[in-house]
């Protein structure tokens, strides 16, 4: 469960992100809201790239602006850039393995472990090639494995399905609604596909201009007449 | 937590054993290319004692020390994307600590080859300090203002040749030269021993690139708010690679200073390290061959020109060329046009004999 209160982030005169409060406690939880809205900006002081002036942050009742960005790893946190960070010259396996030397594991069980993720994002076929050879959605699972590897708890998924074709994204879209069942992990997914935070997300904050505009129910914030507006551009 | 099944679509179906066999023969591959490496060193090694005059036999001593230190140069650069100008100071850094010790202790020569690596290794941590905070042309001009420093200080202070005190140096007397290893007093036996420490330091390096190391650097080459998302620890990662690289440059300043025996400060100027970070790109910083040829580019070279009567000094033209060549459509260098002529003549032949 995520807990935020008072969040206030500002770059120089511009707030990014205004006295947010929300409590996110769905397994599977959806972030939305215009360009500029402050939302990757919330996923960086969530994952520690971002220092906040005021507010606080709970995960699981721990205390995350009192971790450095590693320890936030260590403590069960991952996140997926926007643009994804798959290393060329490493293939899949290595991809996904350095992410697991650097959280709390078994050394025994490391190749397991690296071996269930890869094959539970459906990339053994190509778990020895290199990331240079990878496309687009190959290189979107890698992102999506190197966050369920090694015991996390709360994953952030910044924009996982962008570029994806309307099958890779079917398939996206069981990936994260099996996560839970997966590793128990809560999921924070930001995307601009409606259609993916309909059928992942049970809850889904929206912000405007660094605020909060609603939380709620997925299904009942996106019917939220000010969403549609913000978000959405539909006329009433 | 029981993992579910997700239809891949893909073509082949996911495999744990398929996934298995696949590791089986990077690991494989990996040994084999390990042996290769080993394998060329040894054949280096028996030949090139054999086919070389006594000037070309200390010309390869030289020219593979070098390529010792420049493996250093390719790790920083090829792996982190780290631009060090001063790797020639920590060799002269090396030769001196090396001189120093042979001359004041007597220590076996190991010992002050491996003293030498572990100061240099030190002074290049403190250089790469500015690597936490800089990157790119800032790096590249503080680290080579390090090394015009280091000129300036060996310039007055010189390499140490058996004199009294703490720099010992002799005044006016006759100079010695460092005690050569037991085993390796003739020339030949001496480049034979330069190839094992360079095949021991290339080891050392194709280690770290094969496990955590190489794969946080690789993290923190991708990018540091990647390697930050991966929880790398960007400082400890990169202090290490500079400790790494020093240690190759101080074995590197060592080993010449036991091939020469002596050492003269005004052959350490700051555009050396220019030159050795320049022909290390030209050689091919992404592969272990790549600091071989490196090597042999900034020794050899002049030296055969010079054995063919033409000025050494017509070799920074050709180097010229080359870097640009390397930076323009070769940018893993001649290491990497090597290899991939191997590979093309491999599938040719591979093709022609199947049935």
């Amino acid at each position: 469960m995520i807990v935020i209160s008072n969040l206030t982030v500002q770059f120089g005169g511009v707030k990014a992100l205004t006295q947010l409060d929300a409590v996110l406690d769905h397994p599977v939880c959806g972030l939305i809201g215009p360009n500029g809205a402050g939302k990757t900006t919330l996923v960086n002081v969530l994952s520690g790239l971002v220092q906040p002036r005021t507010g606080h942050i709970a995960v699981d009742g721990t205390d995350l602006l009192a971790l450095t960005p590693t320890q936030r790893v260590r403590f069960g946190l991952r996140r997926s850039f926007q643009t994804e960070q798959v290393v060329e010259d490493l293939d899949v396996w290595s991809n996904v393995l350095a992410m697991l030397d650097h959280v709390p594991h078994e050394r025994a069980g490391a190749k397991a472990e690296v071996g269930r993720v890869i094959d539970y994002v459906g990339l053994a076929p190509v778990a020895t090639v290199l990331g240079a050879r990878l496309n687009l959605f190959q290189r979107r699972m890698v992102e999506v494995a190197k966050a369920l590897v090694g015991a996390p708890r709360l994953l952030l998924f910044d924009e996982p399905g962008a570029g994806l074709t309307e099958q890779e994204a079917v398939f996206l879209r069981r990936a994260l609604l099996g996560i839970q069942d997966f590793c128990g992990a809560q999921v924070l997914l930001i995307d601009h596909d409606v259609d993916l935070i309909k059928a992942t997300c049970t809850q889904t904050l929206v912000l405007d201009f660094g605020q909060r505009l609603a939380l709620g129910p997925t299904q009942q914030v996106l019917e939220d007449p000010a969403v549609r507006r913000a978000y959405l551009g539909t006329e009433e | 937590m029981t993992p579910i099944s997700i239809a891949s679509p893909m073509a082949i179906p996911p495999s744990i054993d398929a996934l298995q066999i696949a590791l089986d023969r990077v690991r494989r591959e990996r040994l084999r290319s390990l042996l290769v490496m080993l394998g060329t060193l040894l054949v280096l090694g028996t030949m090139l004692p054999w086919l070389a005059n006594a000037y070309w036999t200390k010309t390869f001593s030289s020219a593979l020390a070098l390529s010792v230190a420049a493996a250093g140069v390719g790790l920083l650069y090829g792996q982190l994307g780290l631009v060090s100008l001063c790797q020639f100071a920590l060799l002269g850094v090396g030769g001196w600590v090396a001189l120093r010790i042979s001359h004041g202790s007597g220590l076996p020569f190991e010992l002050c080859v491996l003293a030498a690596g572990l100061v240099s290794a030190l002074v290049g941590m403190l250089a790469g300090l500015p690597a936490l905070r800089l990157k790119g042309l800032y790096l590249a001009l503080v680290t080579l203002m390090l090394a015009g420093g280091f000129q300036v200080v060996i310039t007055v202070v010189g390499f140490p040749d058996g004199g009294p005190g703490w720099l010992g140096r002799v005044e006016g007397g006759e100079r010695l030269l460092m005690a050569r290893p037991a085993v390796a007093t003739s020339d030949s036996a001496y480049l034979r021993y330069v190839v094992l420490w360079l095949a021991a330091v290339l080891a050392l390096i194709e280690l770290h690139r094969r496990t955590r190391a190489g794969r946080s650097w690789a993290l923190i080459r991708r990018g540091e708010a990647a390697a930050l998302g991966a929880g790398v620890n960007v400082l400890l990662y990169q202090t290490w690679a500079f400790a790494l690289a020093g240690f190759c440059a101080g074995v590197g300043g060592a080993l010449l200073a036991g091939g020469v025996g002596q050492l003269d400060g005004r052959a350490f100027g700051a555009s050396e390290s220019v030159m050795l970070f320049a022909l290390s790109v030209v050689g091919g910083v992404y592969h272990w061959l790549g600091a071989i040829i490196a090597g042999l580019l900034l020794r050899a070279v002049p030296a055969l020109l010079t054995d063919f009567n033409v000025n050494g000094f017509l070799a920074m033209v050709f180097f010229g060329a080359a870097l640009l060549h390397a930076l323009i459509t070769a940018q893993e260098g001649v290491a990497g046009q090597v290899l991939s002529l191997l590979h093309r003549v491999r599938a040719r032949w591979t093709a022609g004999s199947a049935p």
